[in-house]
């Protein structure tokens, strides 16, 4: 059933085309095979896939009582978390869903204890959280449990409050939408402490404003360029990343620098080619807007391009390693293109600076205690070609995709909400995921 | 217009620099540009009659000429200017000008207006200069040399043997291509066939009448190996073997007979390649397998002639081991290495530099070899060879792998590094570009490739049935968007040759007079000159 809609454009492009016409359960059939065979790489585009999904599958959802969409989301994302378990960016959207529909139901519920009760907003919730000591359990979903949740959220309230403007705040000036930083509970109160029946209605605009995010992520990040890259600074990048892209892209409208640029050689290499040279190869993966984009060498920035192996060589002249990424843990730690680990690792032994830049929704609440699972192989014979047919019979070739990065390499993340020492990430993580949703 | 202007300056001799400024103020630049003006005041003020001109400057030149303002001794400085050369400055002027105006967006239009006044005679003399200093674009634009390695770029390598001159051997010519294209890669190998290549030249010399052969054949040598460094540059085992040589030449009584001499010189190349290389990797070999024990792993980089001989002869002894190769490109070394191993029957794992951490994970020993080690300690080695060495010094568990460096004596140098900058070999860079992954050759066409245009194209059915020809092109110009990267300006590709590890990474240097370590370098160095 999927492979007929796929047949002529397996991507992202086709999928959301296809989500249109598609019944509901052949467009998740569709992405997760499309997360299965790869199709579908780049983070973004998988976030992107899954926001869409996500609002398509609750839009054509019957009902409108929380639970069930919880449920049923829950039961969506699992499908799409276990087609491709590595593909972390799927569970952090589908995280961040939950954590809408759950914030909804919780303000609803708000608004009926304010209309029958018209007392003080929350000491007759006080004593339930306490009744209930059970409703901590993620996953034990019964009316009864959820109410006890939002009145735990409520009193936890006042501390998460403070937290939360203090992210909100700089985010206001670029965007007029707001990250859920600011959807979460004080965002939400006034609007909807009176009227709030329609939680769908509302939950598909938090997913609307979710996928706004993921398009305008990139932006935000370049935005804080200036802040970071000085006149006549020579900077290190390594694979080709749209986030890292736009981000020198953007410091080049104003400042001179160098950049040099790894090539990453056998996963990723001409991807990287096409981006210092500007002439994209048709990369299937990418939106069609990036492929427009100017390249660094038209903004008059010399770029150097370099095999992996000289890095070591050319550290020593590095003012700044920008790194791009495949999805940040909540331990300040990476998962990031293969060879980014020794790039990072030559970096602090020049004592230059490492920069990550990556979207919030790349994070992710896992703590990685077995790195060896996070790490996924490829094609080996991007290693040894074809031609090389007799080697590869008798020896193991290893191509490894992604490499994971110790948060001690890292010296500052940029993401959509500014920059962070890897230590703080761990914060962003709880104010974006509700705990009950880590492990959906 | 040059006139108005004029005036200005022959009243107000005082303020004329004053002035000039404040109509720079319209555009930043030029507020530079006013500032610059006395370094070519300076050099004008020496021939102020020569007024050559037709414009009107003659009349303004001789009046300030006393007073020291700015604006009037720039004036003077028109006066040498022949017409021809004036028109040049205007349209460099005016080429400086947009480039100006294109920097300066704002209040460009203003500029342009205002300067149009000034311009004759207060502009022009400088803002060549600036187009000077601009200029360098164009230049940079053909110039593809990174800026930092520029001390490298020597003339490019040799690609024909035209040219060469008549002096040189047919061994040596052959040899130079060798070297050129990689056949003959790797320190000691191109030590070894240098010297058998050198030989070859002894045995067919003849003394040319009048002179003897300790005198002339050191010279007749020097040809050789001329043509063999605009090949590609020597490496310090070259070097090494070739000032030993020359001592032998200059050592030889002049009395000695032709015959016995050459006899006397071939006999010590090959005591040379045995000592140093032939017997000394077979000595390096046996203990350096000394230090595999049963089931290590053995993570190596690239193609080592010694490493290799030394994982075979430990293999032979039995021991158990795992081998873990890290390539790179362009030259992918590795893989001889690999095949070579694999075919022995050894437990081979292969993976490129971006797999260095994986590599090393597992690792329980890395075995390196070395191009050079300099007089500080550093190992100097194909690039990405410090890379590993970091990597295994660097582990996350804390737990250090040693690193062991296979290394003829005959490849110390008295030479020091402390970067891998300042003495290193860049490649063609067009070596990164012609290195093509797995690309389907022949002419059928990739059953994936037509997928991707519809991919694009999306909804538009009609380009659907896309030519096959157009696709095998397609696949060709798309399959390297770096083919004609030097039209690309500013963008610059780099192929170095060599990295230095810094001598703590580095435990142990097995040498055929035996294991040391780095800082012994300049020791052993010494004795063995």
């Amino acid at each position: 059933m999927p492979s007929t809609s796929l047949a002529l454009t397996p991507g992202l492009g086709s999928f959301l085309k296809s989500l249109k016409t598609n019944p509901v359960e052949t467009s998740i059939e569709n992405l997760i095979s499309l997360l299965k065979r790869r199709q579908i790489r780049h983070s973004r585009s998988c976030a992107t896939a899954t926001a869409y999904l996500l609002r398509h599958v609750v839009s054509v959802c019957k009902t409108s009582d929380p639970l069930k969409l919880i449920e049923r989301v829950q039961t969506v994302g699992r499908r799409l978390v276990a087609a491709q378990p590595r593909e972390m960016v799927v569970g952090n959207v589908v995280r961040r869903v939950l954590g809408l529909i759950r914030d909804e139901a919780e303000d609803d519920h708000d608004a009926e204890f304010a209309l029958s009760e018209a007392g003080s907003e929350s000491q007759p919730h006080t004593p339930r959280a306490f009744d209930d000591p059970s409703s901590s359990l993620p996953l034990d979903r019964d009316a009864l449990s959820l109410r006890g949740d939002g009145a735990e959220r409520q009193t936890s309230r006042p501390t998460l409050h403070s937290m939360f403007s203090l992210l909100s705040h700089p985010e206001a000036e670029f965007s007029p939408i707001s990250t859920p930083g600011t959807q979460s509970p004080n965002g939400r109160m006034p609007p909807h402490g009176a009227g709030g029946k329609d939680v769908k209605a509302e939950v598909l605009e938090g997913i609307g404003e979710i996928i706004d995010e993921l398009g305008q992520v990139d932006d935000q990040i370049a935005s804080y360029a200036l802040e970071h890259i000085h006149s006549n600074e020579i900077i290190l990048t390594h694979t080709s990343s749209t986030t890292v892209q736009k981000f020198l892209v953007k410091a080049a409208t104003k400042r001179k620098f160098t950049v040099i640029h790894a090539e990453s050689f056998p996963n990723n290499h001409e991807a990287t080619h096409a981006t210092v040279s500007g002439k994209s190869v048709n990369d299937e993966e990418n939106l069609s807007t990036e492929a427009f984009q100017k390249p660094l060498i038209a903004l008059g920035i010399t770029v150097i391009l370099i095999p992996d192996s000289a890095v070591f060589a050319l550290m020593s002249r590095v003012n700044k390693v920008i790194l791009g990424t495949h999805s940040v843990l909540a331990n300040g730690g990476l998962v990031a293109a293969a060879g980014t680990r020794v790039i990072a690792r030559a970096a602090k032994v020049h004592q230059t600076p490492v920069v990550v830049v990556s979207g919030v929704y790349k994070l992710s609440p896992v703590y990685p205690f077995d790195f060896e699972s996070l790490i996924e192989y490829g094609d080996a014979s991007k290693v040894l070609p074809y031609e090389d047919g007799d080697l590869v019979d008798q020896i193991d070739v290893q191509n490894p995709i992604y490499d994971y990065v110790p948060a001690e390499l890292v010296d500052l993340y940029i993401t959509n909400l500014g920059g962070h020492a890897p230590s703080y990430l761990y914060r962003i993580v709880s104010d974006h995921y509700r705990k009950e949703d880590i492990s959906f | 217009m040059a006139d108005s202007s004029d005036m200005a300056q022959t009243n107000l001799p005082v303020t004329a620099s004053t002035q000039s400024q404040t109509t720079a103020t319209g555009d930043h630049p030029t507020s530079q540009v006013t500032q610059s003006l006395p370094i070519r005041e300076a050099k004008s003020t020496k021939t102020p009659t020569s007024a050559d001109n037709a414009n009107a400057k003659k009349n303004v030149a001789p009046t300030p000429s006393t007073s020291t303002t700015d604006g009037s001794t720039v004036a003077g400085g028109e006066k040498p200017l022949t017409p021809a050369e004036l028109k040049k400055k205007a349209k460099a002027e005016k080429a400086a000008r947009r480039a100006k105006e294109k920097l300066a967006k704002e209040g460009g239009a203003g500029a342009a207006g205002s300067p149009a006044s000034g311009a004759p005679q207060g502009r022009p003399p400088v803002t060549p200069k600036k187009d000077a200093s601009g200029e360098v674009w164009p230049v940079k634009k053909e110039d593809k040399s990174v800026a930092v390695f520029g001390h490298l770029y020597g003339q490019p390598r040799r690609t024909t043997i035209a040219g060469a001159g008549k002096e040189v051997h047919p061994a040596v010519l052959a040899l130079g291509l060798q070297l050129r294209d990689y056949v003959v890669c790797g320190s000691s190998a191109r030590c070894v066939a240098t010297l058998l290549a050198f030989k070859r030249v002894i045995e067919s010399y003849t003394t040319p009448l009048g002179t003897s052969l300790s005198r002339h054949l050191t010279t007749h040598l020097s040809h050789q190996i001329t043509y063999l460094s605009t090949c590609r540059p020597l490496s310090i085992t070259q070097g090494n073997a070739i000032r030993a040589l020359k001592l032998a030449i200059s050592s030889i009584d002049p009395s000695t007979p032709e015959l016995s001499a050459k006899a006397t010189l071939c006999e010590f190349i090959d005591n040379f390649i045995r000592e140093k290389i032939t017997v000394a990797d077979q000595v390096i070999a046996a203990s350096a397998a000394q230090k595999v024990q049963d089931g290590d792993v053995i993570v190596t980089f690239a193609g080592s002639s010694i490493v290799k001989q030394t994982l075979l002869s430990a293999h032979k002894q039995e021991k158990r081991f795992r081998v873990s190769i890290i390539d790179s490109r362009p030259l992918f070394e590795g893989k001889n290495m690999a095949r070579a191993l694999a075919n022995a029957g050894l437990d081979v794992e292969y993976s490129l530099v971006h797999g260095i951490s994986h590599a090393i994970k597992d690792a329980t020993k890395v075995f390196l070899g070395a191009h050079a080690m300099t007089s500080n300690g550093r190992l100097y080695s194909r690039v990405g060879t410090a890379l590993v060495a970091m990597s295994a010094k660097e582990r996350a568990g804390g737990v250090e792998v040693p690193v062991i460096v296979c290394c003829e004596t005959v490849k110390f140098t008295d030479r020091v590094a402390l970067d891998s900058i300042v003495v290193n070999e860049i490649a063609d860079a067009d070596e990164l570009v012609s290195a093509q992954s797995a690309q389907q050759l022949t002419g059928v066409t990739d059953p994936v490739a037509p997928s991707k245009p519809d991919n694009k194209k999306g909804g538009k059915g009609a380009s659907n049935a896309a030519k096959p020809a157009t696709l095998a092109s397609d696949l060709e110009t798309s399959s390297s968007p770096l083919s004609n990267w030097k039209d690309n300006s500013n963008l610059q590709l780099l192929n170095i040759m060599y990295d230095v590890t810094p001598a703590e990474y580095v435990d142990m240097v097995v040498t055929e007079m035996g294991s040391l370590p780095p800082s012994a370098v300049p020791i052993v160095h010494r004795m063995t000159e």
